[in-house]
């Protein structure tokens, strides 16, 4: 087996936890699988790629590397733009579509069927605006230093495992130790109560909002700096962020990180034995696995 | 010319009634059961598929085919269909509902999967070719071969909006629409409100592949890329439109979206210059994802509404009713909501 | 303020989940400051619709509720306990996936930063069987147990009004007395409490008032002492318990 698997998986993972701490956020909060969640992944690396190149376009400077990085400044700061538009998107997406059901009383299919019609519309956008063809942040290339035990990664690909843990480790304090969090999980488990307790639902599901959307930009950008910018980048990703989620518990945020590193190395591990197209097919394994022997999740709680 | 015409006519009426029976099929699963398939295109692809398969002649390079009529291909078809559906719904339709989805959505992306890797047996990106059409004797005079397709689509919709009504109305379509419209109902009967829903899952799978294997044989030859979720949002545009729950209008919406879409293309196609097609097909599913959704925030049970509404508005009546001053915990939390 | 103005009041309130059912048909109730008023009436006639309406939790079509003289009518739930009105649902009225810290910290968290703790501790202080486990998951609570730490997190705020929607459901006889004086001594601390009850007996022996409500309308109203004895309630209650058993 070769060990540079693991490091694959381990990148691959993180992007697809931080997408499914996403998902998990959401789901439990307003209560429907958003299938519009890997948009928001395509739309978070599509902000940043016309943000660094309208800074690029300014000045060169933002466009030179900075240390050991393939990318200059133009990329960072793309990602601040992109986190804080990708959250906007996602609200106005919220306020034009799904508060309009919600307020409706709709039921949680409708809910879903409307995600279905918002992905494939934000999607289709994206191909009008960008077209279908690849695009790249960066077009320097980068060595892979040797790590020991045979396994090597960029300083890039270090980069993104980095800026994960560190996240994923600041959600889960916000969750835990803030007032805010506390509020997230209250109407996770009851809204009604929650209002009845003094809590600004709507508050909340506009913070859930842009937590969810602000990381699928982060996972969006990761995965265009690592890979390449595509319009369908969010579809591929949606059976692996589902797989996740409900593989880590719904709600859970430490689980949807585990189980998108699960489902990152598994698929890391099964390209050795069964070949590249068959990448695809693993998280749909995992998913009837999970549903099959634990559908409450590692982290969740049977209903 | 009026010939030609008609030809036409009658080609885009056969593709649009292989779209009625997908959308039949999915209204056995939503519009009367309330189940909700994200992977509509798979269940199609798996009925081509296989009608593929049993019914093209051997073909050395790949596995099969076995050279069987085309009505062994077909209902071949609606039961490989019928039974992954029944998997699929086995393993989900327990769990909560937007599980199923997920699974459903899951199934196409490994189908999708399949058809383009599993070369041996699919054909890979190439498809399958040469599968054999009906009347074929008959391909000398298209008018006639046109209009005999017609009539066989035709004829294989008539008679499943029959057998599907009389499903409706029966005792087991009754205690379909219960276990929707009534949480109570369901849960009242437990375990067996479970085993009508995944038989209604089946069967409308099972209507997907019979369609999907209608389609393959219409056309002549499948590729992968045939089946994608464009397919499953065109379906489910279809039966939104004519409304959930409504076999007529699953029928109606079908004809009508089809019509729109084929007519919306050439009007996209002359808004942009020919480089930029793929930008006028985007703009294209870009319309119509709007339309979808508008649809669902205004009209939510389609444009023609689902028959014996009534009903339903007495259901939600005596609920309120049983509820009383004591709402059920399902409505304090509705109340709640945001 | 006078202390003649009520501590809630409504005016012709007229309430429903949907606009063309109405279930609270236009209900005059006023409770005094200080006062325990219990609200009784058979099964379906909208006693808990019309509390949760004043709490914001059912949709009001017209009418008016008033808390100590401001309007409320269309404030919203959320906001209701910033004017000092608590309520305490009859099911799910507390987190159970949370532990008893959290779920008082989460009605804390709407005071300002430095009454929080103060208050935390002063209803520790007060039931001390919440103190003793503080990191407990609420769902691990007994009935009784749920229903207090229910009611320490609506005190926290130091409502002017307290609600209760039949706070004796599900609980054994033994706990419900112990729950019932509990709220007699908050009450008698000057909490001004409404109760929705169905236990007719065990409520009229702590409350100082009672308002009968049948087909959401008024149709009886007062003292709890005389009450207890009176035809009317024993024509409305004794057949409906009996129904209730048996459904």
């Amino acid at each position: 087996m070769n060990p540079q698997a693991l490091m694959d998986g381990l990148i691959t993972g993180s992007m697809i936890g931080l997408g499914a701490v996403g998902v998990t956020l959401t789901y439990s909060i307003l209560r429907f699988a958003n299938f519009a969640h890997g948009e928001l992944i395509a739309w978070g690396a599509y902000f940043a790629l016309a943000v660094a190149g309208v800074l690029g376009a300014v000045s060169g400077g933002f466009l030179a590397p900075i240390g050991p990085f393939s990318f200059g400044w133009a990329l960072p700061i793309g990602l601040l733009a992109a986190v804080a538009l990708t959250g906007g998107l996602a609200l106005v997406v919220d306020a034009l579509l799904f508060g309009r059901l919600r307020s409706q009383r709709s039921t949680v299919i409708i809910m879903v069927m409307a995600s279905f019609g918002a992905a494939l519309t934000l999607r289709s956008l994206l191909e009008f605006i960008f077209t279908s063809k690849p695009a790249y942040y960066t077009q320097a290339l980068q060595i892979a230093l040797p790590l020991g035990g045979g396994i090597r990664a960029t300083p890039d690909q270090l980069l993104s495992l980095a800026v994960a843990a560190v996240l994923v480790v600041a959600i889960h304090l916000l969750l835990t130790r803030t007032a805010i969090g506390r509020s997230m999980r209250a109407v996770s488990e009851n809204p009604a109560l929650a209002g009845v307790v003094g809590i600004e639902v709507r508050k909340v599901v506009r913070v859930v909002w842009l937590l969810g959307a602000g990381l699928a930009a982060v996972a969006g950008i990761s995965a265009g700096l690592l890979v390449q910018v595509r319009p369908q980048m969010g579809l591929d990703l949606l059976l692996p962020l589902f797989a996740a989620a409900i593989l880590g518990g719904i709600g859970s945020v430490p689980g949807a990180m585990l189980a998108g590193l699960i489902v990152g190395l598994s698929e890391a591990f099964a390209v050795q034995l069964i070949g590249a197209e068959w990448r695809a097919a693993i998280a749909f394994v995992i998913l009837v696995l999970v549903l099959l022997i634990r559908p409450q999740g590692i982290f969740g709680r049977p209903e | 010319m009026s010939v030609e015409l008609v030809a036409y006519a009658a080609f885009f009426l056969t593709m649009a009634l292989t779209y009625a029976i997908m959308c039949l099929g999915l209204n056995v699963q939503w519009g009367q059961t309330g189940l909700f398939n994200v992977g509509v295109a798979g269940f199609v692809a798996i009925g081509a598929y296989v009608s593929a398969l049993l019914t093209t002649p051997d073909t050395p390079e790949r596995f099969g085919g076995f050279g069987m009529p085309i009505a062994v291909g077909w209902l071949g078809a609606a039961l490989a269909a019928g039974l992954v559906s029944f998997l699929i719904g086995a393993l989900t339709i327990r769990l909560r509902a937007d599980y199923l989805a997920i699974a459903t959505f899951g199934v196409a992306v490994a189908v999708q999967l399949v058809a383009l890797n599993l070369e041996p047996v699919t054909g890979g990106p190439f498809g399958i070719g040469f599968i054999p059409r009906p009347f074929a004797d008959l391909a000398g005079n298209p008018l006639a071969f046109s209009l005999a397709n017609l009539a066989l689509l035709a004829a294989v919709v008539v008679a499943l909006y029959l057998a599907l009504e009389r499903l409706v109305r029966s005792p087991w379509g009754r205690v379909l629409r219960a276990i929707r419209e009534d949480e109570a109902a369901a849960r009242a009967l437990g375990k067996n409100a479970t085993k009508f829903r995944l038989q209604a899952f089946a069967i409308g799978g099972g209507i997907m592949g019979l369609a999907g294997a209608a389609q393959a044989h219409f056309i002549g030859f499948i590729a992968p890329d045939n089946y994608v979720p464009m397919l499953t949002f065109q379906v489910w545009a279809m039966l939104i439109v004519g409304g959930s729950g409504n076999n007529r209008g699953a029928i109606l919406g079908a004809v009508l979206v089809w019509g729109i879409w084929a007519g919306s293309a050439g009007a996209f196609a002359a808004l942009f210059p020919p480089g930029e097609q793929a930008r006028a097909a985007a703009l294209q599913i870009v319309m119509i994802g709007v339309a979808l959704c508008a649809i669902l925030l205004l009209r939510p049970r389609g444009i023609l509404g689902e028959e014996r509404v009534v009903s339903r508005h007495l259901g939600r009546l005596s609920q309120l009713r049983r509820a009383g001053p004591q709402p059920t915990d399902k409505e304090t939390s509705r109340a709640g909501n945001p | 303020m006078s202390t003649s103005q009520p501590a809630l009041a409504t005016q012709n309130l007229v309430a429903g989940y949907e606009r063309d059912l109405p279930i609270v048909r236009g209900v005059d109730f006023s409770v005094r400051k200080g006062e325990l008023v219990v609200v009784l009436g058979p099964n379906g006639a909208g006693k808990s619709t019309f509390v949760k309406a004043i709490a914001g939790l059912v949709p009001i079509h017209s009418g008016t509720a008033l808390l100590g003289g401001a309007d409320i009518t269309d404030v919203p739930a959320h906001e209701k306990i910033r004017h000092g009105l608590a309520f305490v649902p009859q099911t799910e009225n507390i987190f159970a996936t949370l532990t008893i810290e959290d779920n008082l910290r989460l009605a804390a968290d709407i005071l300002p930063r430095e009454r929080q703790a103060r208050r935390i501790a002063d209803l520790y202080k007060m039931f001390p069987d919440l103190a003793a486990r503080p990191s407990l998951r609420a769902g691990q609570l007994s009935g009784g147990q749920r229903q207090m730490l229910a009611v320490a997190r609506a005190l926290i705020v130091e409502p002017a009004v307290l609600i209760l929607d039949e706070p004796s459901a599900g609980l054994s006889p033994k706990i419900v007395g112990e729950v019932f004086s509990r709220l007699k001594s908050i009450n008698q601390a000057g909490v001004t409490i409404i109760l929705v009850e169905q236990n007719v007996k065990a409520a009229l022996a702590i409350a100082d008032r009672a308002v009968i409500l049948v087909e959401g309308l008024v149709r009886h109203e007062g003292p709890a002492a005389t009450l207890a004895d009176d035809p009317i309630v024993a024509e409305l209650y004794l057949g409906v318990r009996h129904e209730r058993r048996a459904s």
